[in-house]
C-alpha cells in the first residue's frame, strides 16, 4: 500500500472510531463530545486566520456569538426554522468578520490583538448586555432555539446531534484542507510571508486577508450556532473574551499552522477540566494550566505540540526506511 | 519605436527630501535600459513609483499608453508590470516552485469556491501553475531547487529565484532592481547571459538598476543616469562611460 493510500485508510479508522464510539456513552458524556466537535470548528477558525494568513485574533467567540445570537433570535424570537436560520447567522458572522477585517488590514501584531480584543469587550460588555439591543441579546430571558430535524430525522438525541455536529466538523475540515493545499493555502502564505512581494506579483492583498477574516468568522459563526443549539439556550456568558483567549491559547500550543491541531485542541479544552475533577484537582486550575503549558511551549516547542510530533513521526519513519533502504545496497556493496 | 514606459517629469518627496525631481525618460518596446546613479539617487524610489508601491507627487507615469495614476501595485501586476527587489522578497516559507507558482495563481480568476470543493477547474488550473513553473525553473537552470523553501537558499539562486517569480507573471516590463548585488563575477556574467536569453525568448522590456557597471554595460542598450533624484545623462552605453558629468557624479568633484 502506498503511503498516501495507508494514512487514508488509518484517517477512515479514526473517523469511524470517532463516530461510533459515542454510542457506547451516556447521554452527559455525548454532550461533552459535541461541545468537542463544536470547539473543533473553532479551533479551525483560528487555524484559518492565523496559521494560514498569521492574522492574530482574541474575538473568535464573539463571532461564535454572532452565530449563536443570530440564530437564536431568529428561531425563538422570530419562529424561523433552523435550516433558514443557520445560513443567516453563519452569513452575519462572515459579515462581521469582514468588517473587523476592514481596520485590521493596516495593522498586525500586537495592535492587530487589541483591536480584537476591543471588539470582543465590545460584545461582551455592550451588544449582548441586556438592554443594549434585546431583540438581538434576548434580553433577560436567553433565547431557547430548539434542535432540528434533519430529513425527517429529529436530532434531539444526544447521539443524534453528536453525529450531525461530527458530519458538519469534517465536511469544514474537508473544505480548509482543500483551500490549504491549493491556491487559496498557496496565496494566503505568499501575502503572510511578504505584503509587498504579493502585491507586486498581482495578489489583491486586501481582498485575500478580507477573505481570510470572513471564512474564519463564518466557521466561528457556524460553530456558535451549533453550539446554540447544542445547549438549547443561548446566554452571553458562553461567548465571552475569556473564552477566545484560551481557544487561541490551547491553538497555540497544538500548532496553528496545522490543521490536526484542531481536534486536538477541542479535546484538550473538554476533556482537560473532565480529567482534572476526575483526579480530584478543581478545574478552576484548568485555564492555569493551559497558561503554564504555553510558556513552556513557547520556550521549548514554538512551532506547536501536534507540529513537532507529526515532524518527529516522519523523521523517525524516514530513518526507518532508509534503514530498511540501505540494507540491499550493503548487500550490493559486499558482492 | 513606441514607448512602453513613458516616464513624464516625475518628483517624489520624503519630508523635506526630494527624493525624484522631474525625472523624465522612456523605455521603449523591446529594449533593455539601464538606470544607474549613486546610492541615494532615487533608483528604488522610482521603482516603487512605477510598480505603484509609493504614490508620486508630482509627473505622470504612462504604461502602454496607459496613465497608472492611481492604479494599485496588483493591477499594475495583472498589466504586465514585474519586479524583483534589491532586498530580496521571496515568499520564505514557500517552496521554490510554490514561488513560481503564485504569480500564476494571482492572474487566474479562479475563487475559494472552486478551490474549497476542488471543482475540475481549480485542478487544471493547478496544474496549468505547476507546469508554467516547473518550464520557467527550467529554463533559469534552478529546476533541481524546486523543493526546497525560498528562505532556505543562498543569495544568488535566491535572486534567481526572484527573477523567476517575476517572470511568471508573464511581463511586458520588468524591472530588476541590484539583480547582481551580492553575486560574485561568474554569477554576473552568468545573469546577463540569463537577461539576454529572456529578451529573446519573451521580448520582455527591461529597467534595470545595477552598481555592475560591467553588467549594465554589457546587456543595457541605452542607459539613464540619476542623481540627488534628477536625471543628469541618458544615452548608449559607450556615449555615459565618457560622460564628464557621469564620471564627476559618481567619482566626486575631485576626480574630475
Amino acid at each position: 500500500m502506498s503511503g498516501a493510500a495507508r494514512s487514508r485508510v488509518g484517517l477512515a479508522v479514526v473517523v469511524a472510531a470517532v463516530a461510533l464510539l459515542p454510542a457506547l456513552e451516556s447521554d452527559f458524556q455525548r454532550g461533552l463530545d459535541s461541545d468537542a466537535v463544536i470547539i473543533a470548528l473553532l479551533v479551525l477558525s483560528v487555524v484559518v486566520l492565523t496559521g494560514f494568513v498569521g492574522q492574530i485574533s482574541f474575538c473568535q467567540y464573539s463571532f461564535a456569538a454572532i452565530g449563536a445570537f443570530t440564530v437564536g433570535a431568529l428561531m425563538d424570537g422570530h419562529g424561523w426554522s433552523f435550516w433558514l436560520a443557520l445560513p443567516v447567522g453563519v452569513a452575519a458572522a462572515v459579515l462581521t468578520g469582514v468588517l473587523v477585517g476592514i481596520p485590521a488590514l493596516r495593522l498586525s501584531g500586537l495592535l492587530l490583538a487589541v483591536l480584537t480584543i476591543a471588539v470582543a469587550l465590545f460584545t461582551d460588555r455592550f451588544l449582548l448586555v441586556t438592554g443594549t439591543w434585546d431583540g438581538f441579546s434576548g434580553g433577560a430571558v436567553p433565547w431557547h432555539p430548539e434542535r432540528p430535524s434533519l430529513l425527517g430525522a429529529p436530532l434531539t438525541g444526544s447521539y443524534a446531534y453528536y453525529l450531525f455536529v461530527l458530519a458538519i466538523l469534517c465536511a469544514a475540515i474537508l473544505v480548509v484542507w482543500n483551500l490549504r493545499t491549493g491556491k487559496t493555502g498557496r496565496v494566503l502564505r505568499a501575502v503572510r510571508d511578504s505584503e509587498l512581494a504579493a502585491a507586486t506579483v498581482g495578489l489583491d492583498v486586501t481582498a485575500w486577508k478580507l477573505a481570510a477574516f470572513g471564512l474564519s468568522a463564518g466557521l466561528a459563526g457556524l460553530a456558535g450556532a451549533l453550539l446554540a443549539v447544542r445547549i438549547g439556550s443561548v446566554s452571553p456568558g458562553s461567548y465571552d473574551f475569556l473564552h477566545s483567549v484560551q481557544l487561541t491559547a490551547l491553538a497555540t500550543v497544538m500548532g496553528v499552522s496545522t490543521i490536526a491541531s484542531a481536534p486536538a485542541a477541542a479535546i484538550g479544552t473538554v476533556f482537560g477540566p473532565e480529567l482534572l475533577s476526575g483526579i480530584s484537582v478543581s478545574s478552576t486550575w484548568f485555564p492555569l494550566l493551559i497558561g503554564g503549558t504555553l510558556i513552556v511551549q513557547l520556550v521549548l516547542v514554538p512551532e506547536g505540540a501536534v507540529v513537532r510530533t507529526r515532524n518527529d513521526i516522519a523523521r523517525l519513519s524516514r530513518l526507518l526506511s532508509a534503514r530498511r533502504g540501505r540494507d540491499p545496497a550493503v548487500a550490493g556493496a559486499s558482492r | 519605436m513606441t514607448a512602453l514606459l513613458d516616464i513624464a517629469g516625475v518628483s517624489k518627496r520624503y519630508g523635506g527630501v526630494l527624493a525624484l525631481d522631474g525625472v523624465s525618460f522612456r523605455v521603449d518596446r523591446g529594449r533593455i535600459k539601464g538606470l544607474i546613479g549613486p546610492n541615494g539617487a532615487g533608483k528604488t524610489s522610482l521603482f516603487n513609483c512605477v510598480c505603484g508601491v509609493l504614490r508620486v507627487d508630482g509627473g505622470h507615469i504612462r504604461y502602454a499608453g496607459r496613465d497608472l495614476h492611481g492604479l494599485r501595485p496588483h493591477r499594475r501586476a495583472r498589466m504586465g508590470i514585474a519586479r524583483t527587489f534589491q532586498t530580496l522578497e521571496l515568499f520564505r516559507e514557500l517552496t521554490v516552485l510554490e514561488n513560481l507558482m503564485v504569480p500564476v495563481d494571482a492572474r487566474s480568476p479562479r475563487g475559494m469556491l472552486a478551490d474549497a470543493l476542488r471543482l475540475p477547474r481549480a485542478r487544471f488550473e493547478e496544474h496549468r501553475a505547476d507546469e508554467r513553473a516547473r518550464a520557467l525553473l527550467h529554463f533559469l537552470g534552478i529546476a533541481d531547487v524546486a523543493g526546497v523553501r525560498g528562505g532556505d537558499l543562498p543569495i544568488g539562486i535566491q535572486r534567481r529565484v526572484e527573477l523567476g517569480r517575476a517572470l511568471a507573471l508573464r511581463p511586458t516590463l520588468l524591472l530588476l532592481d541590484e539583480p547582481a548585488a551580492g553575486l560574485d563575477s561568474r554569477e554576473t556574467a552568468d545573469l546577463a547571459g540569463v537577461l539576454s536569453r529572456i529578451r529573446e525568448r519573451f521580448g520582455t522590456t527591461m529597467l534595470l538598476v545595477d552598481h555592475d557597471m560591467s553588467l549594465v554595460m554589457r546587456v543595457c542598450d541605452d542607459i539613464a543616469v540619476l542623481d540627488y533624484g534628477r536625471l543628469i545623462a541618458e544615452g548608449p552605453p559607450e556615449r555615459i562611460r565618457e560622460d564628464p558629468t557621469v564620471v564627476r557624479a559618481y567619482l566626486g568633484e575631485s576626480a574630475a
